[in-house]
């Protein structure tokens, strides 16, 4: 049987200019990368035609979740002398000295473990009683998937809430919860901070445009009725207009 | 390119070194960049989300009412934003699960001069200003003139004043007459003089303009407040607040359903 022969080549394709591509890529990519922050809800703001930008640093975002939940972020500066565990810490625990005020029976404290468990948190929210059960997860095996899960309420125990309490209020000497954090973060020795949520731009309501308007009322009545009557609301460009 | 060759003096003869070929394969580091890539282009934001600003008045109850600035009913306009019911219930009614947001508006005070209600406090439909309209872009015509529609057509026309000499200096802005706009700072100028006359604009009290009164249904959608407070921006209403639904305006809000089902 006669056979072709073919003439053996080299199959090498040379991969070092590709290489090279792929480096300057990943470079890019990883110079001007925000991370995306972990949220315990998936919300889709409503377009504006505003061009304000969001603030990177200074400010508190109010996560409202179309079925009324609200969880709480918090950016500030890392001056030299407020880090951002710093400032959580200090927020921790004036939020507790202001929920004792009204709650003399039985008052929450925390131990130096959950306070620094707590100055690592991204997204928080859950009602001020449980938070101390709630920081001790973060000593248990596979504590964070445990902790992620409570804040998207999908854990399965029904005795773990999530989102911080809110209810209407106007009763400036009964806040709810969510008003004592709002207070609380006012309060903090951190002036930055508290001088952009005075000024309305620390502080921003990110809803979903089809959240109704009676949930997101009740937000903007809880921050009125602490005076807090300027804020923002996040929102995605409008094209063309 | 990713090879090496060496050669030794004595071209291979007995003896003398084998030639050598150094060759490395870039496949796998080709592969793992791309796997990092494709990492940071899932986990990161490259879109920064925008803000607006806005401001309520305080929910104090003010004692001395003496001080309060009165809009006139000639100024005022209120619009009302709310979901759209099922026709002859009041369940919301929704389209491939979303929410449809009507707007309604009413100038001057609920009811007109005369009122709603009648001496025994009985409702006076008759009397009803409630008017419905529409969210809705402008036309573009086929030589690229806009033209406001819906509620936006009805806001222009109050504060028409104000919006000729938006449009005069907006003239005058692209003629130059801030200062040129040849290279990106000049334009960064001439912009902020521009915005500086745009405010002036917007604040002079000699010109006729509305004081808008934005109220919206507990069922409407946070979305189409946030489309209210754009169109206040896009129209240069410089007068407008949020507030709270009162009775009234929900009684012309049933009334003008009842009397229009299935709009």
């Amino acid at each position: 049987m006669g056979r072709v022969k073919i003439a053996k080549k080299s199959t090498f394709i040379d991969m070092t200019a590709m290489s090279d591509v792929t480096v300057l890529l990943l470079t890019f990519f990883m110079l001007t990368s925000t991370f995306l922050q972990k949220e315990p809800t998936t919300v889709l703001t409503p377009p504006s035609v505003s061009t304000e930008k969001v603030q990177e640093t200074n400010f508190v975002q109010v996560l409202v979740s179309p079925e009324g939940k609200i969880w709480l972020t918090m950016n500030n500066d890392t001056s030299a002398v407020w880090s951002n565990e710093n400032m959580r810490m200090a927020v921790l625990d004036k939020v507790a000295e202001i929920y004792n005020e009204t709650h003399k029976n039985n008052p929450v404290s925390f131990t130096n473990e959950q306070k620094h468990t707590f100055a690592k948190l991204g997204a928080f929210g859950v009602p001020l009683n449980q938070m101390g059960e709630f920081l001790d997860l973060a000593y248990q095996p596979e504590g964070q998937t445990k902790m992620d899960k409570w804040l998207e309420g999908e854990d399965g125990d029904p005795k773990h809430i999530t989102g911080i309490p809110i209810q209407w209020n106007t009763n400036a000497d009964q806040p709810t919860e969510f008003q004592m954090w709002i207070k609380a973060m006012r309060q903090t020795e951190n002036d930055n901070l508290a001088q952009a949520i005075k000024d309305g731009t620390g502080i921003a309501i990110k809803a979903d445009q089809n959240t109704s308007f009676d949930i997101v009322h009740m937000v903007m009545d809880n921050l009125q009725s602490i005076k807090q009557n300027k804020f923002t609301f996040l929102t995605a460009l409008k094209a063309g207009e | 390119m990713a090879e090496v060759q060496e050669k030794s003096g004595n071209d291979g003869k007995k003896g003398g070194q084998k030639k050598m070929h150094i060759r490395v394969d870039f496949t796998p580091m080709v592969d793992m960049n791309m796997l990092l890539i494709t990492f940071f282009m899932l986990c990161t934001t490259m879109i920064k989300s925008q803000t607006l600003t806005i401001a309520l008045p305080s929910n104090e109850k003010v004692e001395n009412t003496e001080n309060m600035s009165q809009a006139s009913a000639d100024d005022a306009v209120t619009i009302i934003v709310d979901a759209k019911r099922k026709p002859g219930t009041n369940l919301v009614d929704t389209v491939n699960g979303a929410v449809v947001n009507e707007v309604y508006y009413y100038f001057g005070k609920p009811g007109g001069d005369a009122g709603m209600f009648g001496a025994g406090g009985e409702i006076i439909s008759a009397n009803n200003n409630l008017q419905k309209s529409e969210f809705l872009s402008d036309e573009v015509n086929s030589v690229g003139d806009h033209s406001p529609r819906g509620i936006r057509q009805i806001i222009q026309e109050r504060n028409k004043e104000v919006l000729a000499e938006i449009k005069k200096i907006k003239e005058q802005y692209a003629n130059g007459g801030f200062g040129p706009l040849e290279t990106k700072a000049e334009r960064e100028a001439a912009q902020e003089k521009y915005d500086e006359a745009a405010s002036a604009i917007r604040k002079n009290e000699n010109l006729k303009k509305p004081v808008i009164i934005l109220k919206s249904t507990p069922q409407a959608t946070f979305g189409s407040l946030v489309e209210l407070l754009d169109e206040m921006q896009i129209n240069s209403i410089s007068k407008y607040q949020i507030d709270n639904m009162t009775r009234v305006d929900s009684v012309m809000l049933l009334d003008y359903q009842s009397a229009h089902p299935g709009s």
